[in-house]
């Protein structure tokens, strides 16, 4: 009999197989493979300047990059970055970027302007009404400048922004960055409802014991490299990970005695 | 299947997913083992130059001499204080073999023993007793945790003669043993003296390990006991059973390919060997943290087989062990090098050491070395009496050192 899991083809959405990426002379990425499956959420985390931005970035096409990416069987490599929508792939940049003179609404219809020319509005305005179920906050504020929304809402609006592209991939830089941690487990609690809605995540944190918390599988990267992987469980007990990221050890050493 | 989408998954995803654990492992053993760190630097090689599993074989090979100079911590790639085990064993050189384990490392372990019971067709619903001697003191310990994992009734190995080993087996209604196939054959002879025949007994399933099971040998353990029988193969230094285990189709052993890669190798000339042709096994680890390993040189014959195999799994197959590529031999299931008795006896002696010669003999179905001394002038004594009593030191010193049995003869 064949086995269930056979001729069910590759469940591997995103592939990177040794990739290296520079700025300028410097290398920031020294030979990262890794994957993302289909319907995951993958973290990677690491210490400030470890090279995890520079991996979504490379995603991207933003940086110099040499290797190969594959997005659903198609390289990524030689596309320009603006045509990654088009193939489903939305990035949430750290620091957002929103249209600060611009309402909420204004907002979102931008995430959705390459769909304008060629799906009917009906179909955008329920997209519209699920970011507004994500995110209830945005919808009471839809009238309101993106400028004068509090951290977490910027965030919300960023993510709420690039889900109108209707990506099949969301790439997600710090959304934690400079929010309380109470936004924080908000804001990272509302990946698995998107999960639902059928949106592979990785994601990118500092944040490492609350992306891990979130994320079902993770990759810890330190000066270039990728030195671990596992379920993201086992990486929140990994004692490695504790020291280094998670700053548990120094608990330890004083509870401890 | 106990993880069908990694034991079934498809060749191509199974390829990446060993590149970037053979990467990251690299990258952990460059960064933490001062011992790889040397052997890529003499080559002028970094990590991220190991950019294909092919790539693998510009490294170096890692023997049990090198674990034995590195003795005791020093292929330990994370600090002591993550280690959360450390196994140790007789080793074939002069110094114990030793292996560290972080937590995690032991979740991945439990993991694979259960991987390999599930393949074996054991559930939590059987009854698993372990008739292992002490001298696999490791197998017995990763059985017996993999089994109660699995969440089986176990009955570990004890200290009780064959005659109520069987009793137990009967009474308690053992349905799985696990034993060393010399052993089983044992048990068989046994039983006929007991008179005892496998209807008297619940018995279904019998795992055979730390031993080869050539066929003709298998057939006589099916038959005698009237069991189905499963095979699988491991080694101390990495991570034990589990690496290797049999399955439904009883065709070779699926390689737990997703944490390890293997090789096989010339041993002579040290060059890959393609799939299908026999020769040494050779073992890169990559997920273990605590102790990585690049290219460890088993010394075991063996080959890879990819074909696929009935059962569904897309795991690689060893072939038949079909033996060892250097001296080392196997005593019950006890790995020995023959220099070691050489060594004990010189320790022995005082010193001295007499001409011998040895073999492994096979009595009522177990496995002992047959030693023969002969008797220099230094050792010679009138009194039988004194003889005798050498005999039964020698005996002792290989049980407590090797933890083999051993029939002792003096020669003129």
């Amino acid at each position: 009999m064949p086995p269930i899991w056979a001729g069910t083809g590759s469940n591997y959405m995103l592939k990177i197989r040794n990739l290296f990426a520079y700025y300028g002379a410097v290398t920031a990425l020294s030979g990262v493979t890794c994957h993302v499956n289909q319907g995951e959420i993958v973290a990677l985390i690491g210490a400030n300047g470890a090279g995890k931005t520079t991996l979504l970035n490379a995603i991207c096409g933003l940086v110099r990059r040499e290797g190969e990416i594959t997005f659903l069987g198609r390289s990524l490599i030689g596309l320009a970055p603006e045509n990654l929508v088009a193939l489903g792939i939305a990035m949430v940049p750290e620091g957002r970027q929103l249209f600060a003179p611009m309402t909420v609404r204004e907002n979102l219809e931008l995430g959705a302007y390459h769909r304008y020319r060629r799906e009917p509005k009906a179909a955008i305005a329920e997209d519209m009404d699920l970011v507004y179920q994500l995110f209830p906050r945005l919808k009471e504020r839809r009238e309101q400048k993106a400028g004068t929304l509090s951290g977490g809402e910027q965030q919300m609006l960023a993510i709420g922004r690039s889900l109108m592209a209707r990506p099949r991939l969301l790439l997600l830089d710090e959304p934690s960055l400079g929010l309380a941690p109470i936004v924080v487990e908000d804001i990272l609690a509302t990946l698995g409802r998107l999960r639902q809605e059928g949106v592979t995540i990785l994601l990118v944190e500092q944040n490492a014991r609350e992306a891990l918390k979130a994320a079902d599988r993770a990759y810890v990267m330190e000066t270039g490299r990728l030195i671990l992987s596992g379920a993201a469980q086992d990486l929140l007990q990994n004692r490695q990970v504790t020291r280094a990221y998670l700053g548990r050890d120094y608990k330890e050493f004083t509870e401890g005695r | 299947m106990r993880q069908p989408q990694v034991e079934a998954m498809p060749p191509a995803e199974l390829e990446l997913l060993q590149l970037e654990r053979l990467q990251s492992t690299l990258t952990r053993a460059y960064r933490q083992v001062k011992f790889y760190r040397r052997q890529f630097d003499r080559l002028g090689l970094r990590p991220e130059d190991i950019r294909e599993l092919s790539d693998l074989s510009r490294l170096p090979f890692t023997t049990r001499e090198d674990l034995s100079e590195n003795y005791p911590y020093g292929l330990f790639a994370v600090p002591l204080r993550d280690i959360v085990r450390i196994v140790s064993s007789p080793g074939t050189t002069e110094k114990p073999l030793v292996v560290g384990y972080t937590s995690q490392d032991l979740k991945l372990w439990l993991e694979l023993l259960a991987r390999l019971y599930t393949a074996a067709g054991v559930t939590r619903d059987d009854i698993v007793q372990l008739i292992l001697p002490p001298g696999l003191a490791n197998w017995r310990r990763d059985l017996q945790a993999g089994a109660e994992y699995l969440g089986a009734s176990v009955i570990p190995a004890a200290t009780l003669n064959f005659a109520k080993e069987l009793m137990v087996l009967r009474d308690y209604k053992t349905s799985v043993l696990i034993t060393t196939p010399p052993l089983a054959r044992h048990l068989l002879t046994v039983m006929t003296r007991l008179d005892l025949t496998p209807a008297d007994l619940s018995l279904k399933k019998a795992l055979l390990v730390a031993a080869p099971l050539p066929a003709a040998l298998r057939q006589e353990i099916e038959d005698g006991l009237q069991v189905k029988i499963s095979s699988a193969y491991g080694i101390t230094e990495v991570m034990g059973p589990g690496l290797a285990f049999g399955c439904e189709a009883n065709a070779g052993f699926h390689f737990s390919a997703d944490h390890f890669y293997p090789e096989i190798i010339d041993p002579d000339t040290g060059d890959p060997l393609p799939p299908g042709t026999p020769g040494e096994l050779v073992i890169t680890t990559l997920s273990t943290v605590a102790f990585p390993l690049l290219r460890f040189r088993s010394g075991d014959r063996t080959f890879l087989n990819p074909t696929p195999c009935p059962c569904g799994r897309t795991l690689v197959r060893l072939g038949e062990i079909s033996g060892r590529v250097d001296d080392i031999f196997s005593v019950g299931g006890i790995k020995v090098h023959p220099e070691q008795i050489g060594r004990l006896l010189k320790d022995l002696l005082g010193g001295i050491l007499p001409r011998y010669r040895w073999q492994v003999v096979v009595e009522e179905g177990l496995e002992l070395l047959d030693l023969e001394i002969n008797m220099e002038d230094q050792l010679f004594s009138d009194e039988i009496k004194t003889l005798e009593g050498l005999c039964r030191v020698v005996r002792r010193h290989l049980q407590d050192h090797l933890g083999i049995n051993a029939r002792i003869t003096l020669k003129e």
